[in-house]
């Protein structure tokens, strides 16, 4: 993804994704932020994430870890946080070129469901966004997200992997179920 | 008779607590049943029952070589007994996760069901140790994917100790939530059945304002009905015959002395 680079107006730590998501809908922001997940634990320290919005409303995702875009970048950003936030604002011509990669969009409430898992935001970004941004399965996140079983299942494979190993950690290893 | 659950959610905010207390207060029309805020880090049972001012709770059970009782912590409330925890950071620093087991084991002796309000993270032997007591857990979720996708890390780490699921709760749920179409999808992944769809209610606010679970606080409140439908679909099983036999059970279900 290639975007200009735009004025820097934030640059934060914050606990909640969902108040960067705010800030840019609120001031209807043309630009980008860039997330980048603290729980250097669990990714690689490099891990940054691009989320760039139109008016407010999210519109491409990109994580530059996995080289992965539109709903699977949020994934791959999603974490306990906290996350080091930046946020630009560029002019609407800086984005156009940039928005027509269409791999890398994302329905609009979804930033704010996956990332802040606030639905009030989810409604109000929605209301935001343009009728023919709509059109995509917004509704239907969580019913995608559970009918991807590949998905799911590898949700559930890393979380018995890290139950294993911090049983180990934690001195609980007898009380696990062989 | 005892059989544990621990109620759980990988995320905070799907109303715990409140599920907790309405579940323990709809089971207690037919059950004996005990109520304890294993939640020990971030607790506040003692704030939807009126405990605040508990002089005695878990976190004093807790502690290495305090000459407390277990039943010096139980309060009846609400038609239960009533186990809060305190909210001071230096009691739970000082207190020893592992001693839960003990406590779990005396109160599991007096009781028919034994409801663990158990913390909305995974990230430490405290936050685990009520999944890895409980013989099964009710998963609270709310339609989102967040919620889904840590009830789905809850539910593993918890059959990792042999832990199954009993079923699910979606609280909090509003009209647009497509509740129907993602509770069946779900339904694919989690153990036992959906127990209840429970709306979002202004209720359960204003029972934890009051100080009251929302049964006691706003019993014919559409949310409280559906709590008190999905009790009815938690099938309580017999557990150890004799109370001794139940202490034992969760003595030995933990046995990781320090080596």
């Amino acid at each position: 993804m290639k975007i200009p680079r735009g004025d820097l107006i934030r640059s934060r730590v914050v606990d909640d994704p969902g108040t960067t998501l705010a800030t840019a809908l609120d001031r209807r922001l043309t630009g980008y932020a860039v997330f980048e997940p603290q729980d250097a634990v669990l990714l690689g320290d490099e891990t940054r994430g691009v989320l760039t919005f139109e008016a407010g409303v999210p519109t491409l995702a990109y994580c530059t870890d996995t080289d992965r875009g539109g709903a699977d970048a949020l994934n791959d950003l999603a974490g306990p946080g906290p996350y080091s936030v930046d946020l630009y604002e560029l002019d609407d011509a800086d984005l156009a070129e940039t928005h027509e990669a269409d791999d890398l969009r994302v329905p609009p409430g979804l930033p704010a469901e996956r990332l802040a898992a606030n639905r009030d935001l989810v409604t109000r970004t929605r209301e935001a966004a343009p009728d023919e941004r709509l059109g995509d399965g917004d509704g239907d996140t969580v019913a995608a997200f559970l009918a991807d079983e590949a998905g799911i299942e590898a949700i559930r494979e890393q979380a018995r992997e890290e139950a294993r190993a911090r049983a180990e950690e934690w001195g609980l290893t007898d009380a696990l179920d062989d | 008779m005892v059989e544990a659950f621990a109620v759980a959610s990988g995320k905070g905010g799907t109303g715990k607590t409140t599920s907790t207390l309405a579940l323990g207060m709809a089971l207690a029309e037919d059950h004996d049943v005990t109520v304890v805020d294993a939640d020990t880090g971030m607790a506040n049972l003692l704030f939807h029952t009126g405990l605040d001012d508990a002089p005695v709770t878990l976190h004093d059970l807790l502690i290495d070589g305090a000459a407390v009782a277990v039943d010096d912590a139980v309060y009846e409330r609400f038609g239960m007994k009533v186990v809060p925890c305190g909210t001071e950071l230096a009691a739970f620093r000082a207190a020893d996760p592992e001693r839960l087991r003990d406590v779990v084991a005396e109160l599991a002796a007096g009781t028919d069901v034994l409801l663990l309000d158990s913390p909305a993270a995974l990230g430490s032997k405290s936050a685990v140790l009520p999944v890895v007591l409980a013989d099964r857990t009710v998963i609270v979720l709310q339609p989102t994917i967040p919620a889904l996708s840590d009830g789905l890390k809850v539910q593993e780490y918890a059959r990792s100790y042999g832990t199954e699921t009993a079923g699910t709760l979606f609280n909090r749920v509003r009209d647009e939530d497509g509740i129907e179409r993602v509770a069946e999808q779900a339904e694919r992944y989690f153990g036992g059945e959906t127990l209840g769809v429970i709306p979002e209610s202004d209720a359960a606010r204003a029972a934890r304002t009051a100080g009251e679970p929302l049964l006691a606080h706003a019993p014919d409140a559409p949310a409280s009905r559906a709590f008190r439908e999905a009790a009815k679909r938690l099938d309580v099983r017999d557990g150890a015959s004799e109370s001794g036999d139940v202490a034992d059970r969760f003595r030995s279900a933990v046995v990781p002395e320090e080596v």
